[in-house]
């Protein structure tokens, strides 16, 4: 997995790439928790993202919660086989996604 | 107190130094080597050391204006004070130093093993020493050892080899090794103990073969394997010969650990732990060039020459056959007579290659025995060519410390089966996630107290229409069928963080059986496509 980090102004763009899993996913999580002050956009860029496991999907339940507090997330550039994942486990209501 | 005294062997002028050379007397004693060195017209010197308790830096010069004359000098014999001062002194990278080695007797030691480079014997009831049979194998040694080390640190339970020895005109390798019996010595009286010797030996071997060795500090089997299938491939027909390499040539790298020399005379029961001891063949590499020596050191080398296997092994032929095709079902994690056949004949070309070149390389042709002996082995290699058309194979199940570090080894390890089954990408995306979930689960909650093992078991359907995998570990009873499903109807702000895994197992999975038997939590599940 590979994380990129864009700040303009007061939006974050954060594109992963690779495997979201049980591996990966504590980096991202780590990440996000120290980039997220100040922040009122999130956009995590899910285009070069391969797969995601129940580990990715709890990274990304913990930075909507701490966004709904202060601005907004959006994921985009979700492929089918994770948009099925996010159907299976009701993340497609919780999540804004483009 | 020292002595100097000359003596002429061969070319060579060998002078012995004893006692004390120190500022007192250096001047003296350069002066008699001079006059013994001047009398003799030697053109190369050997300055011997092993009486010698003590040199002064007076006495070090000597040496120094020795070796301007002397290019090629070597002190010889040198105590551990004295080497020690020779090395901090830097003398050591100066000229050639060899240690005084202590002479070891094997008048009425028992041989306890027998590898590719040399035997083994038991030298008391807690020493044994490996005896080279090359008479120059210092650097060979110092490899093993250097091997060992490596070997221990990486996780294979071995004995580290201590001290360096002569025995005669050999060297020896000396290590610590208590009461050890070795496996074939166990087969050979306790018949009744196969199934035992053979789920250790397994063990072992799975264990050894999940090390990954850091890059080119072990051989590459591979590569070893390349140059005996080009010897080979010169004494079978062309296109025999061209199938040959290009079966090895594609079994793919391998930066795994592979024994090399893996057979039951070389496993030893300490107590109750099992030690490997002869680590100089130590490489990395595909496990079918492991399998390959197996083979050869259980029933190869005595296809022909059927007194071999018990000469080598001490065991006899049937015992021996057997304890092989039982640790292959076992290593394979399955006991389909089909598969563990179709593994048997890939290791049986591996086998067979090598040993028709180390039998022609040792002048085999020449001899009519040994010739009929390598035109049995290339009829049966000829017989294998024709019908196996890969050296890969995929074991039925792995065992690994349930650790999160090693999912990578058992998602690589379920890709392998669901690319061979042809699975198709939707299909093996879920089932990827599916055992994620579960493998991660055990490596975080089985095992409360330190780490435990998880074995995981793929089994492919006849049709190659699904796949069922079985979880099994040690750990706490934990049966996830009964943990209540997450609410994923809630909101975000209501929303619990865990339990999602299991989840999606459920849903993703067409089913889901857990069972505790026998201390252990066995986990299946089945996907079709």
């Amino acid at each position: 997995m590979n994380i990129t980090k864009n700040l303009d102004g007061e939006k974050l763009t954060v594109a992963v790439s690779g495997r979201l899993d049980t591996m990966t996913a504590p980096e991202l999580d780590e990440e996000l928790k120290a980039s997220l002050d100040g922040v009122q956009e999130l956009v995590i860029d899910f285009t070069e993202t391969e797969y995601i496991s129940s580990a990715g999907l709890r990274v990304l339940l913990s930075a909507h919660k701490t966004m709904a507090k202060q601005g907004s997330m959006t994921v985009t550039g979700v492929n089918d086989i994770i948009m099925e994942i996010f159907e299976v486990t009701g993340f497609t209501e919780i999540l804004t996604i483009e | 107190m020292k002595e100097v005294k000359g003596d002429l062997q061969g070319d060579a002028l060998v002078i012995k130094l004893s006692g004390r050379i120190d500022s007192g007397n250096a001047a003296q004693a350069e002066e008699e080597i001079q006059a013994i060195i001047a009398e003799s017209g030697a053109s190369s010197l050997i300055i011997d050391v092993q009486e010698l308790e003590y040199i002064s830096s007076a006495g070090l010069r000597i040496l120094l204006r020795l070796k301007k004359n002397f290019d090629d000098l070597r002190v010889t014999g040198a105590k551990p004070e004295v080497f020690e001062l020779l090395q901090l002194t830097g003398f050591t990278e100066i000229m050639s130093v060899e240690r005084a080695y202590r002479q070891v007797s094997l008048e009425g030691c028992e041989v306890i093993g027998e590898g590719a480079n040399g035997t083994v014997y038991r030298i008391d009831g807690d020493n044994v020493v490996k005896v080279y049979n090359d008479p120059e194998a210092l650097e060979e040694i110092e490899n093993e050892r250097e091997v060992a080390r490596l070997a221990l640190i990486l996780g294979v339970p071995t004995a580290i080899p201590y001290d360096v020895v002569r025995v005669g005109d050999s060297y020896g390798s000396v290590f610590e090794l208590l009461d050890a019996r070795s496996f074939s010595k166990i087969l050979a009286e306790h018949p009744e103990k196969m199934d035992w010797c053979v789920q250790e030996y397994v063990d072992l071997l799975r264990r050894i073969h999940r090390i990954i060795v850091p890059k080119g500090k072990l051989p590459d089997m591979r590569k070893t394997a390349i140059s005996w299938a080009k010897f080979t491939s010169d004494y079978l027909p062309e296109e025999a010969g061209r199938k040959l390499r290009h079966l090895i040539m594609d079994v793919p790298q391998d930066n795994h650990m592979i024994h090399g020399d893996y057979h039951t005379k070389n496993i030893q029961l300490i107590g109750d732990e099992v030690l490997l001891i002869d680590m100089d063949t130590l490489a990395v590499g595909h496990p079918v060039f492991e399998l390959g020596s197996m083979y050869n050191a259980f029933v190869g080398f005595g296809d022909y020459d059927t007194e071999q296997t018990k000469r080598f092994m001490g065991i006899e032929r049937e015992d021996a056959f057997a304890f092989w095709r039982k640790s292959l079902a076992a290593y394979l994690g399955t006991d389909d007579e089909e598969i563990i056949k179709s593994v048997e004949d890939k290791a049986r070309i591996v086998g067979y290659t090598r040993l028709i070149r180390r039998s022609i390389r040792r002048g085999g042709l020449e001899d009519s025995f040994r010739k009929a002996e390598i035109d049995l082995w290339k009829k049966e290699l000829l017989e294998l060519l024709d019908k196996v058309d890969t050296l890969m194979f995929l074991p039925n199940e792995i065992k690994v410390d349930a650790t999160i570090k090693n999912l990578n080894e058992v998602i690589a390890f379920l890709n392998g089966h669901l690319e061979k089954n042809g699975c198709p990408l939707k299909a093996q995306n879920e089932v990827q996630l599916a055992v994620e979930e579960i493998y991660a689960n055990i490596a975080k909650y089985a095992y409360t107290q330190g780490t435990g093992e998880a074995v995981i078991r793929v089994e492919a359907d006849r049709d190659s229409k699904g796949v069922t995998i079985t979880f099994t570990d040690q750990g706490r009873p934990y049966n996830p069928l009964e943990r209540e499903a997450p609410d994923v109807t809630l909101p975000a702000s209501e929303r619990q963080i865990g339990g999602l895994g299991i989840f999606l197992v459920r849903n993703i999975m067409d089913d889901m059986q857990y069972e505790y038997r026998d201390g252990s939590n066995i986990l299946t599940i089945k996907k079709s496509w």
